[in-house]
């Protein structure tokens, strides 16, 4: 009997061979023409200006994303749940079907009411741009 | 007994009381953010520890889970134990919780956030007391990322302050990697015997015909002793401990050194007598990987490495932090002497013994350093010179902790210690016996050094303390007498240890 492992085994080689030959033959067919223009940063035919190592995000974009995992978890474990919840009732009884998942949801609900009330979904105030907002209504 | 009409679900009730304590911080700091209201939040923190570690006193005593009444309290399909063992450990995490707490109390004073101060530390202690109850690998994982997760950020708590930062990132790297570690050692150990719970691997395992894939069992039983030196701060992943406990919050440091090591040895004691143990898979698994001779290696290793290098600190926290990885060895002769024909009962009760010794005389050593930040003396040995003249009380307690960490008859650790000296010549493992003795006389040196410091050298300098906080006197004191309580009591810990070490093997 074939192990049916040298097929996943077969797959990962073609994987690998593939995309490196076709990098091989175009580096053996392609004319090499150097010049400086190409080894620049494509800014969609802007001059760029400044490192791409000093780039800021918005710390925003992190509270966003954590509290997107909160309901993302939520949505995970809910949606099992109440897809077994009628034969649930008749096993276990209303009690030890519904209790559970309010009690979680209950621990997610004042997470998230702590998060909102220390300010996690106010929009972070840039202090530059309330500065420059303040310099043209002046 | 009366207690024969509470639900099993009940047994849970000391780790639900650390989760519901912290989610009532979190529900306090909602009503009112910002909140400098230290009285009422450490109030809060000491009633839910104070009540974790009551129910937990009350259980030992009533006999929960134990022999006497029904045997082990089973809940959730075997994903929860809770015995003798749990309720040990669970009563020591609540101890030292209660212990931080009161320290934390003038150590957090000041700063903002101390809600989420006090919540992370006792959602901290709901993981660890979760640790020491799990029974299934997946239950153990994510209680010791409960564990670590709120560790990680309380490290990094004094967010202004450099060495905090660069403690708490360091410490999560490592501890990424561990947690990887461990979670890649439990999917192998899964591979190869196709369960999670611990019976069920050893039912497994008890058939050495069995065991199909030796190899992956193997690799996966060495990546599980990986994790769990991370979480022990046992040589190879011991090197977070010194830089962690260094830049983090005293208070924090104790509790990392005492509850955080506790409980990740109680799941490596039970991972390794009921999983990879156990009366009748012993053999088989054994021939396959012997653990006990990797534990042999690694608990020299850890003994030598965290004695020899705490020998050359400047720093007393530096060198507090080294003995602790020390202290980890010690404690590792209770999986390392499970030799076949030890009294294997012996073997592990004594090192839950030390542990419960440890959690008191090292933390009370971490709360003396507490004690020494909020003064503003430096940290180094030379700074602690004449200390005892300025606060002959707290130099007293501190040379009680430290002389019971070196194994002098002054508080438990002598018996402990002890002990553990018994179960290495019990096991027949005489390296073990003559590390553990060429150690602590090494550890003499360096105790005696701040001993030294604290009483015979005179004060340098201007030395004014103009404050005695009340929170970290309590604590100190509470944890002093507790170490010396523990010389004469220490037979009542031994006997409770040993009883609950005679449910696992």
């Amino acid at each position: 009997m074939v192990n049916p492992w040298i097929a996943i085994g077969a797959l990962a080689v073609v994987a690998v061979v593939i995309p490196v030959s076709m990098m091989v033959v175009s580096s053996l067919l392609r004319p090499s023409v150097p010049e400086t223009s190409k080894r620049a940063t494509y800014e969609s035919g802007e001059v760029p200006t400044g490192s791409s190592r000093a780039i800021r995000f918005n710390i925003q974009y992190y509270m966003v994303a954590l509290l997107f995992v909160v309901f993302d978890i939520e949505t995970v474990l809910i949606f099992p749940w109440t897809v077994v919840y009628d034969d649930a009732i008749d096993k276990v009884g209303l009690f030890r079907a519904l209790g559970p998942m309010v009690l979680f949801i209950g621990i997610l609900v004042v997470g998230l009411a702590w998060a909102w009330r220390n300010g996690a979904v106010e929009w972070v105030r840039s202090p530059r741009a309330d500065r420059q907002r303040t310099e043209q209504q002046t | 007994m009366a207690l024969g009409t509470l639900p099993n679900e009940a047994a849970i009730l000391p780790m639900a009381i650390f989760g519901i304590t912290a989610v009532a911080l979190f529900l306090y700091d909602t009503i009112e953010p910002d909140s400098t209201n230290s009285e009422m939040l450490a109030g809060i923190s000491v009633l839910g520890s104070l009540s974790a570690l009551g129910v937990t006193g009350w259980y030992l005593v009533a006999g929960t889970g134990q022999p006497e009444t029904e045997g082990a309290i089973r809940i959730f399909d075997d994903a929860l134990v809770v015995d003798g063992m749990s309720l040990f450990f669970t009563a020591l995490i609540a101890s030292v919780v209660t212990l931080v707490v009161l320290a934390s109390y003038d150590y957090v004073k000041d700063q903002e956030k101390q809600a989420e101060y006090y919540s992370l530390l006792l959602l901290a202690a709901t993981g660890m007391a979760t640790m020491s109850a799990a029974n299934s690998l997946v239950t153990g994982f994510i209680a010791l990322e409960l564990s670590s997760l709120p560790s990680y950020a309380l490290v990094a708590y004094l967010k202004d302050n450099k060495g905090s930062v660069e403690a708490g990132l360091k410490y999560f790297l490592i501890g990424a990697l561990s947690s990887a570690v461990l979670a890649y050692g439990i999917s192998l150990v899964y591979a190869a015997t196709g369960s999670l719970q611990f019976e069920a691997v050893a039912a497994v395992l008890a058939d050495g015909e069995a065991i199909e894939a030796p190899g992956v069992l193997g690799l996966g039983v060495m990546m599980v002793i990986g994790g769990f030196a991370y979480k022990t701060a046992s040589v190879p992943f011991h090197f977070w401990a010194p830089e962690a406990y260094e830049g983090a919050p005293a208070p924090i440091a104790g509790f990392l050194s005492s509850a955080s090591k506790a409980a990740g040895f109680v799941l490596a004691f039970r991972v390794f007598t009921v999983a990879f143990g156990g009366p009748a898979g012993e053999a088989a698994i054994l021939e396959t990987v012997d653990w006990v001779v990797a534990f042999q290696i690694l608990a020299v290793a850890t003994m030598t490495v965290g004695n020899f290098a705490a020998l050359k600190q400047e720093k007393v926290k530096r060198m507090l932090a080294y003995s602790s990885v020390g202290h980890a060895g010690y404690v590792l002769i209770a999986l390392a002497a499970l030799t076949e024909g030890a009294d294997h009962q012996l073997v592990l009760g004594s090192g839950m013994a030390h542990l419960l010794v440890y959690g008191f005389m090292n933390t009370g050593a971490f709360m003396f350093i507490a004690l020494t930040e909020h003064w503003g003396v430096g940290r180094e040995f030379e700074d602690f010179n004449g200390l005892s003249q300025e606060a002959p009380f707290a130099a007293a307690a501190m040379s009680i902790f430290l002389f019971s960490l070196a194994g002098l008859p002054l508080g438990g650790g002598f018996f402990s210690k002890f002990y553990l000296l018994m179960a290495s010549i019990n096991g027949g493992v005489a390296l073990l016996a003559v590390a553990l003795v060429v150690n602590s006389a090494v550890s003499l040196y360096y105790y005696t050094r701040v001993v030294k410091a604290m009483w015979v050298e005179e004060p340098n300098g201007d030395l004014e303390i103009e404050s005695y906080p009340t929170g970290l006197y309590a604590a100190i004191a509470i944890a002093a007498v507790a170490t010396v309580l523990l010389l004469p009591g220490f037979g009542i810990v031994i006997d409770t240890a040993q009883m609950a070490a005679g449910m696992l093997v």
